[in-house]
């Protein structure tokens, strides 16, 4: 009898995986794909609230694959990774219901399905595993289904399917030389310290450094992670993919790429930063600052010239990652709290924007904000929605944004980084601007010229498209009104990312058997 | 001068695969991308050679790396009834780390799946645009 706690971790990557091979089996059983993959999505995003709450209560979790030992894979569950899939497995498991309605028949049946479990796997194992080749591994499964999911059909093919090839062609081409990239630093590491598990190369790493003999191309390869990661994340230099290939996917994949994908990116910021290149982050927390903030200014700028609502929506996530590495940047136990809360209300709001933006898309035909107009009187609940979001990626209270970027700016002031936060702030009131003015431009006004454009159609709002956004805006809201569990909870994350002895000693108290 | 010609081949590669991804023609492209993962995948397997005793393979007597050095080299021979290739005694062997070639392995087969995925792409852009020059793939501007 296997007990389930203990291997949680392996379960919440083998599942994915499974399902994907039995959903290509069942393709031409539509009907048990809809409800066995919907159940499976359920049960995972049970399983890693399990997951948060054993390591919550019981510390760090190590998990040998094989019983290796540090020599093999390793599968580390701590407080960071453990939030990480759970917000993954709840953001999935609502993208997913909401394509069932979505997603085209044929396209959902043969390929939807499968890419989208092995999506899920992909994000489990690159924020479970403590092994520095593995996540290179899952990163390459993260890219290549989501290229295959970008490429599906929504219903209504408003997309033309040219755009998604050229789309994803830059997306792939950007995303393998960063994997090469990513390569090369992963070979100098084991050249230099001999081995791939993360908590084992800081030991090594931290051993070398208080010896004064840390060779001077740990600087260079922690420089190789930056561009690795901020191309993941979409910062200043790399981010001009993100404006075409978000808004090019069915909205329930725009929806997982920038709420979830993007934010691998941030997640191995934080691990490998904060775990392995400790000793060289006098030198990058000044870069990713500087970096975060080219971000935030060059993302809201071009947010606010858009006219295509999902553009504006990628261009608005291209301008808030920017205040998440803000955070990390500023490297305190405040910094990465505010990061961390960042982070989840981010991940919230911008999936929910990007699922309505999918409603709002099947109601009126168009992706173009000029061509819509009035529609508060056809989509009341819509844009009751938009506006819930709107308002908390812009910041204001009752919003969970609100808690967010309070806690950045107090965090930014009380480290003294006052130049940093007066630019973060003028582009706030940015935010404010670009996203209320897609909420004029679509909602309020004067009913568009039907003779022009055509009538709007009626169907669209169905309850498998609305449920999933109703359940994102009451998390917006409670996590705005009721800020204090998930604020304490990104607390205790930020003192452990920044005290990695309990993670080194999870790892490496065990032996080879 | 074994491993400055390895550094040079490796150089040389990255440089000819760096100079084909700049290209304007995407098959040239995929062909640079192709060029720049075996660079790779050489320097991967380049950082697996060691001189000296402290061999990284670990074995049953619990120690770490610390293989009693048999000093041969590898032969097998029908005649003598030695079916599996074995050391004889006398001989210095220089190993190799066995980790990078699982690493190169893995890498290989990545960058199959995603070379196939490239060159499937690359075909349907021909099929939509009617050309593989890569400036003519703008409509995704403004």
């Amino acid at each position: 009898m296997i007990s389930l706690e203990t291997h949680l971790p392996i379960i919440l990557i083998a599942t994915p995986i499974l399902m994907a091979s039995i959903m290509v089996l069942l393709r031409k059983y539509p009907g048990i794909q809809k409800v066995l993959s919907v159940s499976v999505s359920f049960i995972l995003a049970i399983l890693s609230v399990f997951l948060l709450l054993q390591v919550w209560s019981g510390g760090i979790q190590a998990y040998e694959v094989g019983e290796w030992g540090k020599y093999g894979i390793i599968l580390v569950a701590d407080l960071l990774s453990s939030g990480m899939v759970v917000l993954t497995s709840f953001v999935s498991f609502l993208a997913l219901v909401y394509s069932l309605d979505y997603i085209e028949e044929k396209s959902l049946n043969a390929s939807y399905y499968p890419l989208f479990s092995l999506l899920v796997a992909g994000l489990n194992g690159s924020f479970l595993t403590g092994d520095i080749f593995n996540l290179f591994v899952f990163f390459e499964i993260l890219l290549l289904s989501s290229c295959g999911l970008v490429i599906a059909n929504e219903k209504g093919g408003v997309t033309k399917s040219s755009d998604k090839m050229e789309a994803t062609f830059k997306y792939l081409v950007l995303n393998m030389v960063s994997s090469i990239v990513m390569l090369i630093a992963v070979a100098s590491l084991y050249a230099t310290t001999g081995t791939l598990n993360m908590a084992d190369i800081s030991v090594k790493l931290s051993a070398m450094s208080a010896a004064g003999t840390l060779p001077w191309h740990v600087f260079a390869i922690a420089l190789m992670f930056v561009v690795v990661f901020g191309n993941k994340a979409a910062i200043f230099p790399l981010h001009y993919w993100l404006p075409d290939v978000h808004p090019t996917a069915p909205s329930p994949i725009s929806a997982m790429l920038s709420g979830v994908l993007i934010k691998v990116g941030a997640y191995g910021m934080l691990r490998v930063f904060f775990l392995i290149f400790i000793d060289t982050l006098y030198i990058f927390k000044p870069v990713i600052i500087y970096l975060a903030l080219a971000t935030i200014v060059v993302g809201a700028i071009s947010a606010v010239a858009q006219t295509d609502v999902k553009r504006l929506l990628a261009y608005s996530s291209v301008s808030q990652i920017g205040y998440v590495f803000l955070g990390i940047g500023f490297g305190s136990v405040y910094g990465l709290t505010a990061a961390l809360v960042y982070l989840v209300n981010h991940a919230i709001a911008k999936s929910m924007l990007f699922l309505i933006s999918g409603g709002i898309i099947h109601h009126a035909g168009t992706r173009d904000m000029r061509k819509m107009g009035g529609m508060v009187d056809s989509a009341p609940f819509m844009s009751l929605m938009f506006l819930t979001g709107a308002m908390s990626i812009a910041g204001l209270p009752p919003m969970g944004g609100f808690i967010a970027k309070l806690q950045l700016f107090d965090a930014g002031i009380s480290e003294q980084y006052y130049f940093a936060i007066a630019i973060a702030l003028i582009f706030a009131v940015f935010t404010l601007f670009y996203m209320f003015r897609a909420m004029l431009l679509m909602f309020w006004g004067e009913k568009r010229d039907v003779s022009e454009y055509g009538e709007y159609s009626s169907h669209g709002n169905s309850l498998m498209i609305a449920l999933p956004i109703f359940v994102l805006a009451l998390l917006i809201v409670v996590f705005g009104l009721y800020a204090e569990p998930l604020v304490s909870l990104a607390n205790a994350t930020a003192n452990q990312i920044l005290d990695p002895q309990a993670y080194i000693d999870a790892v490496m108290t065990r032996v080879v058997r | 001068m074994n491993n400055t010609l390895l550094s040079l081949t490796i150089a040389i590669l990255f440089g000819i695969g760096t100079f084909l991804i700049l290209r304007r023609d995407i098959v040239r492209l995929i062909i640079g991308l192709g060029v720049l993962s075996h660079a790779v995948n050489l320097l991967i397997v380049s950082t697996g050679v060691f001189d000296g005793t402290k061999v990284p393979i670990i074995t049953d007597d619990g120690g770490h790396g610390a293989a009693e050095v048999t000093g041969t080299i590898f032969t097998d021979s029908l005649s003598q009834g030695i079916l599996a290739p074995v050391v004889e005694a006398g001989h210095q062997v220089q190993y190799v780390d066995p980790l990078v070639q699982a690493l190169v392995l893995t890498a290989i087969v990545i960058s199959l799946a995603t070379t196939a995925f490239i060159l499937i792409l690359a075909y349907r852009i021909y099929e939509e645009y009617g050309t593989t020059d890569i400036r003519e793939l703008r409509r995704l501007w403004g």
